[in-house]
Order: structure tokens, then C-alpha cells, then sequence
């Protein structure tokens, strides 16, 4: 009896193995049908896709990481919130495709001499997705609730920058105090502090939006249910099932609804990023939040078009609690271990989905900014290893005294484990370090994080919200909540004081640039390596950019016809007679079909857009609202590029739409042209906003 | 005394002796939840002094600990779990509400058909006792308990939804197609444990001399079976499936992960880990009634099988 | 009452023929690999005859095959060889449903009276259920009173009805299974040791019950008891098992007087007895060692290995049971030769 008993069991483990290999196997072919490839793209003159290369049905499903917290804007907090808030309002200012700030719903704005006084003029055919008209009121009403102590925003931080703001939020002064003033029902007037340059690049921040006040009187805080919530954007909360899926439609009453192709989109909270890829895979999903780790192989292997792999604004560092033993004032250890990490080997072994190593703080790709590198930044690895053990023995380290420690890090879904486990091997390998890794519970890693009492090595990392260097610079300020490090210098101190300060860019970049050279010789932390986004996205899905802040909105995107359909509908429709005509005036594939505002980018890249603005916005504006022109102080300068002393003011990048050519906007172009219009709010600095806040830290 | 009065005194007082056991799991609770580390507002960001102020306010957590022991108790008092801290838009009954039904489905298809299942192929097994039927149940019953759903749960994706198509990946609309993934799933290894359980005691009972009995007086052996055996067989499995159905219609973090249910399991851990005090408290003593009401009806059903108990009271 | 005029017919006749009876189990022992099977005779070629009214006393020490041997008889185990006659009928031959239908007239009471009865039935159903399942149709007053019926003839507060099992001692749970095995009015009951799980007072007032039932209802019994005195009081005829055979059939009066068997002599020794000036002599029964394993019994006479009267041809030949001159039956090489009137020393 025995035998056959285990035969038996034998005979049903083999089908079950073989279907576990099957995951690293092929692709089969069912999947493959599952998501069909797309017709090429064509695009029309106006940059836009040609209706007959459009999917018949314009539904898009996103995932969307973990479920958001609210939909409320003002008590919004992490990336999921971000993204659906995006679609459903618009603030002041809004991002293209590529994360250049355009006109939201101030279709212009001018910014006083002294860079303190923003006014913005407003689409005079903005409606709330109820056909209410959308009005600088309502901007009023959404900031003082935002910075209102009663709404308890954990996320008005964004606004500190307005005049009045901290006193509000500490509850010292009413909220109606706040330096927010609506001139009229489309002219919004906002007082700074003090200049913030940046602060542009908040007003699409969801604590930012306007509130249809209204609802929100009648329905109090349930105001943001479907059903309830009336929003200002392209899209309308039509239902939320929690943790299953949020629905939205298109809003017809938004101003710019005719180009608004993706008719519904879903996003779904996915707990599980393996869960996330098989249901792409099973062609439920156009778009993932990320991929499993450890799969890239595998993904790159079967899903080269679908996989997205892109930097993203954030890095990824070892602190060293310089309060601390054995890190005190031993700025030659510091550095040795800095240098006796293989980056490479980090990035391609333990991380694989192409993460840049990184020998500085700040992220590469943020505005024009470049972080200066350490001289070791060109030696090979062996030439850092022997200079690593010159400067660890000089420390006094050795064989038989080797340098302990403890290295602390969280657990997660991420590689906080392995990268603590390949530094410390790496370390001993190199040097001899006896590391001791310590794995602690999310919530316990953070506190004892900010009390410096048991760290010595710690997991570190920052990501940047507003795409400003002075984010991440202010983490090592002295004193600063965040300076988990307990670095202090007061050259560095005053450097920061000064680039908070300061408005002109090209002067502004190289105060940061000077200030993370001298953090970089201090080295309180050790670079490793620069975050990506990596995620699967259907190759039917155009309409969106890669951008390092990993926004996407909805609005910008479509879906394309797959072969199949199109050869089923070419056949039926007299559509082929448009057909052979199309192809040669049409751009395909790779090229852009942007949104008509980003048209502004660039026939000439060298030129300086602006010029070509200013008096398009002239027009534009003057048309819509002469008398209000009268009231900018301001005439929208041209280009206030690197030897800006020029200019104080911002230039103005609005009034893009009345531009009469639509000119499609590639990628390639818009690096180029650094220095246009719309990339100026991006040399900024981060006084109030600190920008790792963001929309929390995506481990 | 009649019996019927007698059972029902014996129900009332169980009940109320299960009151102090869930104050305690509150009291419990509550304390340690706010003895762990680090709070509900601490995440890698900064937040100013004014607004984790505000936060606190609202939230009452700036209130002396026992004083917010007994506002927490005054609402619970009346049902009221408060918000939650995690998710903004929704107070914690509504979290409750709007994700149980979920996995009281799930978990209560699962369990149905692993009841069904299991006690079919454990007497089947049974009355084929070491034959080859009852090896290959048993086989395939000892893989079920042994491989673990977060193994099965991706093969069945792969072969039924990536590959094959026929049922969604994942994923919750209350059609029939996006239960069956996650219900069979679910039932597979309790289904498996139920059936072995059934098999050892139907084998066992089978042998004792009440069967033996039964098949004197002359009764089919599908009389005896049905009249005599199963009662007595089932015993065990019952109050295998007190806890086993609380576990299941609590819902499984792993299944909800892996097919994406908007279920409750998933509360306990996102709510521990956010320090979301009131969500954690809200399904503890959610899942706390629900076990002890489980097992209080274990204890009923046992003593409705098995008349012995109903009078042991008295002795 | 069904059959009771067929039944007035066959008065005196040979109801039940028990002919070179046999059951053999296969057990298996060890672990896995080298485990290895043996063949255990419980019965092993038993034959007897028993006439209607008439009781049959069974004894043997436990391991002897009794109480297979009891369900043999009824069919409830199927024999490796050998035949049942119920009425002339080999039940061996019928199939399941058929042997099923003889329930009506062969029942059995069982030893431990409380396992015996399902925990979760009441008495009524307990002794109603023979009945609905051989009289479907049979309306619920009348089983009632049936039911009420039996346990007023069996000793038992018809009030009692609806309560379960657990609420009765020992001696009242043997009531119960004596009602609910004759509630079917059946013709042979086989009682395998009803008393010995009893206490000794009680013991005699099931017999008495027993005895008394069997006169009034004109049953044959099958009395089995691992000890003598039991059967004694009920028995017409006694046979002695080891081992799983017969050694000795003889009617009660011969047998306790003059066993013909040297086993039947030890047992009626080993009974004990109340008067110390005997109690000495009794203890001394003349057997030496255990009983061997079922699994491995002696060759020859089973019974050799503890003999006091053993001879050589004993340890190479089977004795059969044959009849003596008075008509009782032994299974001994020496039974002529043997004198074991009880009251004299063994020689």
C-alpha cells in the first residue's frame, strides 16, 4: 500500500512544480492575446491622436499602490491620494506630461518686483463638474481651509510659505488672516512670506486645490464621497469601493473636456505588487504601480515594451549618527565605508531594476541642477578599496580591532534587508567591519531614527515632492526635524539661509551646489544609489512622459486601437479612405500628441520661448480680459535664465493655448531647452516646503 | 426543570461570562497598542509642531491615557468605533461595514465547501478505509494541508486567469466569477484538515459498539451510517471549525493580498503598522466578539449533537 | 405477534446448526517495510446445534473467540469457512439485504450495555428504531406502546421514554438493550457476556430477567460468559471454548457435576467459590501458565500447553469433538480415561 501512496503523491506534486516554474517560464500565448499590440500611433496636425487609432473604448485601469487615505485634498497624504486628486482638481498651476509647470485653472499669473505678491487670473470658463463657474473664492475658501487648525491638514506644511500661514495653523490668528485675497470673482491674490521661488510648483499640490463650498456646507466632511464631492477638474469621483476600486468619469463641465479622450479610469489599491503584475498580465490592468522585486529578469525577458523602468527624484543613503560613537568627529571612517561600498554591485545585484549608483545627495535630473561628486567618483572600486583600508587603519582599526557597529533598517516590501546585508558583507569583505544588522518594525525604526539614541549606521533615503535640490540639502540642516544624523555646521547653516533667500537661479544653484560639496565632505551619510520607477504599462496606454516626479494625469492620456480591433473596424467603416491619406503628414510613435497648453514647447529649442509667449499672452489676454491687464505688475519678462539678475519675476508661461501652433513636443526637445519658460519655477527653493514631504516616502 | 429552560439558562449564563472576557481583550488592547512605539502621525516626514498639534487635538490623543481609555469605552458602549486615523474619509465602522460582508463571503463560501467537501471525502475515505480511495484521498488531502495558499493562490492565477482566462486574477465586484479564485483557495487546506478529521473519527466511531449496535437491530448500512455515525463523527469537526470559521470569515491577509479582496484581514496589519489605534481596536474586539460568539456556538451545536453535555451542568 | 404459530411448529427442532464454524483475521504488525501478517483464529471450526426454547451456555477465557463466534452466528461477521443453518437457511449464502431481514428473528445483547447504546438517542428510539425499520408504516402511537411494552417487561418505568442513556446505571442500560434486541419478538437471541460488565448483585437480576423472558417468550438463547457460575443458572447446555474451539458441549447438570474436558475442570475451579474449606481447593486449579497468543496457538491440542493431563499424542494430534456415551461432547484425547467429578483432587 505504502509505495502506491507515495507514487500517488509524486504524481500530483509533479503538475503543481511544473506550474510553479511556469511563472519563470514563457510567456504563453494566452497572455499575449491579452494585451494585443496597438496600431501604430498617428497624430494628427494638432498634435493630437487621429480618432481612427483610438481604442472604441476609452477605459483606463490604473493601479494604484495602496489604497488612498482620503479624497479629500486638504487631509491628503501619500502618492495613492496624489494621484486621483490630480485627476479630479486642478490647481492654480498644473504639470505636462514631461513635469513642467503650466496654467491650471490661472490660465496667467504675474509676480510682484519683490517676488511676494503672485496674482493669478483665472479661466473665466473653469466650471466645478456641477456647472457652478470655478471662482477665485473658491481658491480663498480650499487655502483657509487647508490652513485652518480644525481641518487638522497633516499636510499644510505646503502652504507655510503664505503670508500668516504659520500663525493660522497654530490656531493664533483667524484663518480669513491668511495672505489670500480674491480681487474679484477671477482675479486671486496670494502673499508670500517671502520670495519662494518655487512656490509656483506647490499650487498643484492637493493642499492647494479649491473647495466647491457648497457641498462641503452641506455634506460637512462627507463632502468627498462619490456622489458628494464636486470637483474643479477633468475628472468626477463617480464611486469608491473601499479597497476594491475608485471610479471616475470624465467631467463635460471641464474647460478643456473636448480633449480629455479617457472617458473613465479605475484605479485599484493593490496591497501586493506580484498580485498587481499577474492581473496585468491577465489584461485587467493598463498601468501598474510597480513590479515585484526580483523579477526584472524575467519581466525584461517577456515584457520588454511593457516594462517603464525611469529615475525618479529620490535617493537611497546609509546614515551615520555622528552623535554617536564610533562616528564622532571621524569624518576618515565615514568616508572609508563610503568608499568600500561597490555601488555597482549594489545596484546590479540587490536592486536590478537599473538604480543609479550615486555618490552625492541629490538626485541627477532635478531642473538643471548637478550635484558636485567626490573626487573618489572616478577611481575604479579596487583604487577605493585600497584607500578604504589605508584610512581604516589609520582610524586605528585592524584584524584583531575591527570597527563594530550596528546597522538599523525597517522591514517592508523593499530591499531594505538585503541592501543592509550586502553593505555589511561588503564592509567586512573590504574591511573587516564586524556590522550587526538590526530589523526593526516601521513605526520603532522611525522613532528611534529621529532619537538618535541607538543609531549608528541607519537606512536612509529621501524623495522630493517639488523637484528642488534645497529639499534635500535642508535634512542636514542643524536643528532640522529630519536630521537624523545630528550634522551641524554652521558654514552649511548660513549657506542654506542664503538659498532660501535667494531668487536668481543660475546664483541659487550654485549656493547648492556649494553646500552639498561641503555635505559631501563632511559625509554624514553614504550615497548609494537613485531611485527608479519601474512599473508595467500596457503599450496600447500614449499620452504620457516619464517625468522624474512620477505624476500622471489621466487627462493627457489614451488608448490606442489593438491590431486586432483595428483591422476589424478598418475593414468595416469607409474610414479607409482617411487612411492612406493620413500617414505622411503624421508623426508616429514615439512622439508626444500633447495637451494643446504644452504646445508653447519649442519650434526653435535655443529660443527662448517666452519671447514667443509673452505676446501670444498678450493677446490671449487681452482678449479674454483687457482690464485686467491693467492690473499685473508686471509685464511678463522673457526668460529669466542663468545670468537672470535681469529678471526678478517669474516669467509667465500662460496663455499657451492661444498660441496658433500646435506643435507636438518630444522629449528629446524639452531636455534640451532647459531654460524655458515652463521650467523656471523649478529652480527653486524649498524654504517652507520641505520636499521629501511629498506624498510620503515611497519605500 | 425542563430541558428546553435548562438550555437556555445555560446559554444566558455562558454569555454573560463572556463579558469580562472582552473587556479584558479591550482593555488589553487598547493599552498595548499605545505602548508601542511611535504613533499614528510619525511617518519619514516633517510635521510641524502647530500641525501634529492639531492632529492631536482632533484626535484627542493630547487627553491623559486613562482618560482616553474611558472616551474609548463610552464609545464603544454604544457601538461607535470612531475614525479612523489611516483612513480619513471613513469612521471605523464604516471601514467594518463596508469590508466584512467581504469576507464573510469569502470566508463562509470557504468554509461551506470546505465543510461539504471535507466530510464527503472524509467518510468516503472512511468507508473505503485503507483501500486505494482512501489513500489517494488522504494523499491529496495531507498536500492540501501541507502546501501553504500562498503557493496554491499564484498557481491557480497563473493557470486559470493568466494563462486560461476563464476567471479574473484578482480583484472584487460580488460576481460569482471573482469569488471562486479566492473561496477555493481558501477551502483547499481546510477542506483537507476536515476531511482527515472526518475520516479518524467516522473510522473510529464506525468501530465502537453503538454502530455495532445499530447494525444488529437489523438497520441498512446507509441507516447506520446517516442515523448513528455521522452525528458522532462530525463531533470533532465541529469544534475544529468554531475557530477555523472565525479565522476564515475574518479574513486571510495572504488571500486578500494575493487576489486583492477589500477584506478585513488586511486591517489588522496596515492597522498595527500605521498605529491606527482606532482601526486596530475596532477589528480586535470585532474579531474578538466574533470568535467567542463562534465558539458559543460551537458549544451549542456540540450540545445538541451530544445530549451528554447538555446535562453535565447539573452534575 | 409475526410468525408466532410457525414458530409453535417448530418447537424441539434443531432452530440453529452450526457447522465447522471458522473466522480467521488477518492482522498485520510492525512498521512500513518489514512489517508482516498473521493469521489469527479466533474460531476456529466450532460446530453445534441449538433447539428452539432451548439455551446455550458459551464460556471461555477472554481471547477465546466468544464474542466472534457471536457475531458469526448472526451473520454480523462473514465466517473464512464452515456454515450458519438458520431454519435449514446458510446465511452465509444470503446477501446483505437478505441477512438484514433475518435481523427480525436473531438478535444479539450486547457486554458493556452503555457503549452498546447510541449516546445521542432516547430510550424510545433506541428501542423503537428495529421497528420502524422493519415496519415502516407502523403508526407512532402504537410503536409507543410497544416501546412502553418492552420496558415494563424488561423492568423499566415506561416515564422513563424520553430520557437518554447517560441518565441510566449499568443494570438499566442492559434492560434497554434486552428490550430493544426482543422488541422485534425475535427467535434466537445471542447474549455475548451481558453481565460481565456488572456489578455481581446485578448481575443476577439480568440473568433472572433473561431467563425469565426466555421462558416467556419461548426464545433460544446463546448465553456467553467467560465464567461458569454466569451461565449455570440459564444454560441447558454449556460449551467450553479455547483458543477458538469447542473442548467441551455438555447439558449443565453433567457438566458441573463431571466435566468431561481437564480445561472445563480448571475453570469450574476457578469459580469462586464462597465456602472457605473449598476456597483452598478451588484456588488450585491445575493450570499452569498463561493462554498461549491466538496469534501462535500450540500445535495438537490447543489446550496442551497447559494440561495437567498432557500425553504425547496430545502435542501431535487435533482432538475432535466427539460424542460420549451420554451424549454430551468433548474435545480430548483422554476423556475416557479422565475422572474430574468436581470435589476430588486432580490425579
Amino acid at each position: 500500500m505504502k509505495p502506491t501512496r507515495q507514487f500517488f503523491v509524486l504524481a500530483v506534486c509533479v503538475p503543481l512544480l511544473s506550474a510553479c516554474g511556469s511563472d519563470d517560464g514563457e510567456r504563453l500565448p494566452g497572455s499575449l492575446d491579452r494585451h494585443a499590440r496597438a496600431v501604430e500611433l498617428v497624430v494628427a496636425e494638432d498634435g493630437r491622436p487621429v480618432p481612427w487609432v483610438l481604442a472604441v473604448e476609452q477605459v483606463l485601469h490604473r493601479d494604484n499602490g495602496e489604497e488612498p487615505v482620503t479624497l479629500d485634498p486638504h487631509l491628503a497624504e501619500g502618492t495613492p491620494s496624489a494621484h486621483i486628486l490630480r485627476d479630479l482638481f486642478e490647481g492654480l498651476t498644473s504639470e505636462s506630461p514631461t513635469g513642467r509647470v503650466i496654467p491650471g485653472a490661472a490660465i496667467r499669473w504675474n509676480i510682484s518686483r519683490d517676488g511676494k505678491t503672485y496674482t493669478f487670473y483665472l479661466r473665466r470658463e473653469a466650471r466645478w463638474s456641477n456647472g457652478d463657474p470655478v471662482t477665485a473664492e473658491d481658491f480663498v475658501y480650499g487655502l483657509r481651509r487647508s490652513a485652518s487648525p480644525s481641518t487638522a491638514s497633516n499636510f499644510a506644511q505646503v502652504l507655510l510659505p503664505i503670508a500668516n500661514a504659520a500663525e493660522v495653523l497654530a490656531g493664533k490668528v483667524p484663518t480669513d488672516q491668511l495672505g489670500v485675497t480674491a480681487i474679484n470673482d477671477h482675479i486671486l491674490q496670494i502673499q508670500l512670506k517671502g520670495p519662494t521661488p518655487y512656490f509656483l510648483r506647490l499650487l498643484n499640490h492637493s493642499s492647494t486645490y479649491p473647495v466647491h463650498r457648497p457641498s462641503l456646507v452641506k455634506y460637512g466632511s462627507a463632502f468627498s464621497r462619490p456622489g458628494n464631492l464636486v470637483s474643479n477638474g477633468a475628472y468626477i469621483l463617480k464611486d469608491w469601493v473601499l479597497r476594491s476600486r475608485i471610479e471616475l468619469v470624465k467631467n463635460e463641465n471641464y474647460w478643456d473636456a473636448e480633449n480629455v479622450i479617457i472617458k473613465q479610469v479605475f484605479y485599484y489599491p493593490f496591497e501586493d505588487q506580484s498580485a498587481a503584475s499577474k492581473q496585468f498580465r491577465a489584461g485587467e490592468l493598463h498601468w501598474t504601480y510597480g513590479v515585484p522585486n526580483n523579477q526584472f529578469k524575467w519581466l525584461q525577458r517577456h515584457y520588454p515594451d511593457e516594462l517603464v523602468i525611469s529615475p525618479w527624484a529620490g535617493s537611497y543613503f546609509f546614515g551615520y549618527n555622528v552623535t554617536r560613537e564610533p562616528f564622532i568627529e571621524n569624518q576618515d571612517l565615514r568616508l572609508a565605508l563610503a568608499l568600500a561600498l561597490d555601488r555597482d554591485l549594489l545596484t546590479e545585484k540587490v536592486t536590478q531594476f537599473g538604480e543609479q549608483p550615486s555618490y552625492a545627495l541629490v538626485p541627477p535630473g532635478i531642473g538643471e541642477f548637478v550635484s558636485p561628486q567626490p573626487e573618489w567618483a572616478d577611481w575604479t572600486q579596487a583604487e577605493r578599496n585600497d584607500e578604504a583600508r589605508r584610512l581604516y587603519a589609520e582610524a586605528g582599526y585592524s584584524e584583531d580591532k575591527p570597527l563594530r557597529f550596528e546597522i538599523r533598517y525597517d522591514t517592508g516590501q523593499n530591499n531594505n534587508k538585503k541592501m543592509a546585508l550586502a553593505a555589511a558583507s561588503l564592509w567586512k569583505q573590504v574591511l573587516g567591519v564586524q556590522a550587526t544588522l538590526v530589523n526593526e518594525e516601521g513605526k520603532v525604526f522611525l522613532r528611534n531614527r529621529e532619537q538618535m539614541v541607538l543609531t549608528q549606521v541607519f537606512r536612509s533615503g529621501w524623495t522630493s515632492d517639488y523637484a528642488d535640490p534645497f529639499g534635500f540639502l535642508e535634512l542636514f540642516r542643524t536643528g532640522h526635524g529630519r536630521n537624523y544624523y545630528g550634522y551641524s555646521n554652521a558654514l552649511y547653516d548660513s549657506l542654506l539661509d542664503e538659498i532660501a533667500s535667494e531668487r536668481i537661479p543660475a546664483r541659487r544653484r550654485r549656493l547648492m551646489f556649494e553646500a552639498e560639496r561641503i555635505l559631501l565632505g563632511g559625509l554624514p551619510f553614504i550615497p548609494v544609489y537613485t531611485y527608479v520607477t519601474k512599473r508595467l504599462v500596457s503599450p496600447r496606454l500614449k499620452g504620457w512622459e516619464s517625468n522624474i516626479m512620477d505624476h500622471h494625469y489621466s487627462k493627457n492620456m489614451f488608448l490606442l486601437k489593438s491590431v486586432h480591433e483595428g483591422e476589424a473596424s478598418a475593414a468595416a467603416v469607409e474610414r479607409d479612405e482617411e487612411r492612406p491619406a493620413e500617414p505622411e503628414e503624421s508623426v508616429t510613435e514615439e512622439v508626444l500628441p500633447t495637451a494643446t497648453e504644452e504646445g508653447q514647447a519649442n519650434e526653435a529649442p535655443g529660443e527662448h520661448a517666452a519671447a514667443t509667449a509673452a505676446p501670444a499672452a498678450e493677446d490671449g489676454q487681452a482678449s479674454e480680459d483687457p482690464g485686467e491687464a491693467a492690473n499685473s505688475e508686471e509685464v511678463p519678462k522673457s526668460e529669466p535664465e542663468d545670468d537672470g539678475a535681469t529678471a526678478p519675476a517669474e516669467a509667465v508661461p500662460a496663455e499657451v493655448e492661444a498660441l496658433p501652433a500646435e506643435i507636438v513636443e518630444s522629449p528629446q526637445v524639452q531636455s534640451e531647452a532647459p531654460g524655458e519658460t515652463g521650467e523656471v519655477p523649478e529652480e527653486n527653493d524649498a524654504a517652507g516646503g520641505d520636499s521629501g514631504s511629498g506624498e510620503g516616502f515611497r519605500e | 426543570m425542563t430541558q428546553d429552560s435548562g438550555m437556555l439558562k445555560h446559554t444566558l449564563r455562558r454569555l454573560l461570562g463572556l463579558l469580562p472576557t472582552l473587556l479584558m481583550l479591550i482593555t488589553v488592547t487598547f493599552f498595548m497598542m499605545r505602548m508601542a512605539p511611535g504613533g499614528p502621525f510619525d511617518s519619514e516626514k516633517l510635521l510641524p509642531a502647530e500641525i501634529e498639534a492639531n492632529l492631536n487635538a482632533k484626535y484627542h490623543l493630547d487627553e491623559p491615557l486613562l482618560r482616553q481609555y474611558f472616551r474609548y469605552m463610552g464609545q464603544i458602549a454604544v457601538l461607535d468605533f470612531g475614525p479612523s486615523f489611516q483612513y480619513k474619509d471613513w469612521s471605523v465602522n464604516e471601514l467594518i461595514a463596508q469590508s466584512y460582508p467581504v469576507s464573510l463571503t469569502v470566508g463562509g463560501l470557504a468554509m461551506l465547501l470546505a465543510f461539504v467537501l471535507g466530510t464527503t471525502l472524509g467518510i468516503a475515505a472512511a468507508l473505503r478505509q485503507n483501500t486505494r480511495v482512501d489513500y489517494s484521498l488522504m494523499g491529496i488531502a495531507m498536500l492540501g494541508i501541507s502546501v501553504p495558499n500562498f503557493v496554491i493562490a499564484p498557481i491557480l492565477i497563473l493557470l486559470l486567469a493568466v494563462y486560461a482566462g476563464w476567471l479574473p486574477a484578482g480583484g472584487w465586484d460580488w460576481g460569482i466569477a471573482s469569488m471562486v479564485l479566492p473561496v477555493v483557495t481558501l477551502a483547499l487546506p481546510v477542506t483537507a484538515y476536515i476531511a482527515r478529521l472526518t475520516r479518524g473519527s467516522m473510522i473510529e466511531v464506525l468501530h465502537s459498539n453503538f454502530i455495532r449496535t445499530a447494525r444488529a437491530k437489523g438497520l441498512p448500512e446507509s441507516v447506520v451510517i446517516r442515523r448513528h455515525a455521522l452525528k458522532p463523527a462530525i463531533l470533532p469537526v465541529i469544534s475544529f471549525m468554531g475557530p477555523a470559521t472565525a479565522g476564515l470569515i475574518s479574513g486571510s491577509v495572504v488571500i486578500e493580498r494575493i487576489f486583492s479582496l477589500p477584506g478585513l484581514g488586511s486591517y489588522f496589519v496596515t492597522g498595527a503598522l500605521n498605529r491606527d489605534y482606532t482601526l486596530v481596536m475596532g477589528v480586535v474586539i470585532f474579531y474578538g466578539v466574533l470568535i467567542i460568539l463562534l465558539n458559543f456556538l460551537v458549544d451549542l451545536i456540540y450540545a445538541w449533537l451530544n445530549p451528554k453535555i447538555r446535562y453535565d451542568e447539573k452534575y | 405477534m409475526p410468525g408466532a404459530v410457525f414458530w409453535g411448529q417448530l418447537m424441539n427442532d434443531r432452530v440453529l446448526r452450526v457447522q465447522d464454524l471458522a473466522v480467521h483475521f488477518k492482522v498485520r504488525e510492525g512498521l512500513l517495510f518489514n512489517s508482516k501478517t498473521y493469521t489469527l483464529k479466533a474460531v476456529n471450526g466450532v460446530s453445534f446445534e441449538l433447539n428452539a426454547g432451548e439455551t446455550l451456555g458459551i464460556v471461555g477465557e477472554s481471547g477465546c473467540g466468544k464474542s466472534t463466534l457471536a457475531r458469526a452466528i448472526l451473520g454480523l461477521i462473514k465466517p473464512t469457512r464452515g456454515r450458519v443453518l438458520w431454519l435449514g437457511e446458510d446465511l452465509g449464502k444470503l446477501d446483505e439485504e437478505a441477512l438484514r431481514k433475518r435481523r427480525e428473528d436473531l438478535q444479539i445483547v450486547f457486554q458493556d450495555p452503555l457503549a452498546a447504546l447510541n449516546p445521542r438517542m432516547t430510550v424510545r428510539d433506541i428501542i423503537a428504531e428495529p421497528l420502524w425499520t422493519f415496519y415502516p408504516r407502523i403508526a407512532r402511537v402504537q410503536v409507543d406502546e410497544r416501546v412502553r411494552g418492552m420496558m415494563k417487561m424488561v423492568g423499566l418505568l415506561p416515564n422513563q421514554i424520553n430520557r437518554y442513556p447517560h441518565e441510566f446505571s449499568g443494570g438499566q442500560c442492559q434492560r434497554i438493550g434486552i428490550a430493544r434486541a426482543l422488541v422485534l419478538n425475535p427467535k434466537l437471541v445471542v447474549c455475548d457476556e451481558p453481565v460481565s460488565a456488572l456489578d455481581v448483585s446485578i448481575q443476577a437480576q439480568i440473568i433472572n430477567l433473561l431467563k425469565d423472558l426466555q421462558k416467556k417468550l419461548n426464545l433460544s438463547l446463546v448465553f456467553i460468559a467467560h465464567d461458569l457460575s454466569v451461565v449455570k443458572h440459564i444454560s441447558d447446555r454449556v460449551m467450553v471454548l479455547y483458543l477458538g474451539r469447542a473442548m467441551e458441549i455438555s447439558s449443565r447438570s453433567a457438566l458441573y457435576k463431571r466435566p468431561l474436558h481437564p480445561y472445563t475442570s480448571a475453570l469450574i475451579k476457578a469459580v469462586p467459590v464462597p465456602d472457605p474449606k473449598l476456597a483452598r481447593i478451588a484456588s488450585d486449579t491445575g493450570l499452569t501458565g498463561d493462554m498461549p497468543s491466538p496469534l501462535d496457538p500450540p500445535l495438537g491440542c490447543v489446550f496442551h500447553s497447559r494440561c495437567p493431563y498432557v500425553v504425547k499424542r496430545c502435542e501431535l494430534e487435533v482432538p475432535a469433538l466427539r460424542r460420549m456415551e451420554n451424549g454430551d461432547w468433548v474435545a480430548c484425547h483422554c476423556a475416557e480415561e479422565l475422572d474430574l467429578t468436581i470435589g476430588k483432587a486432580p490425579t
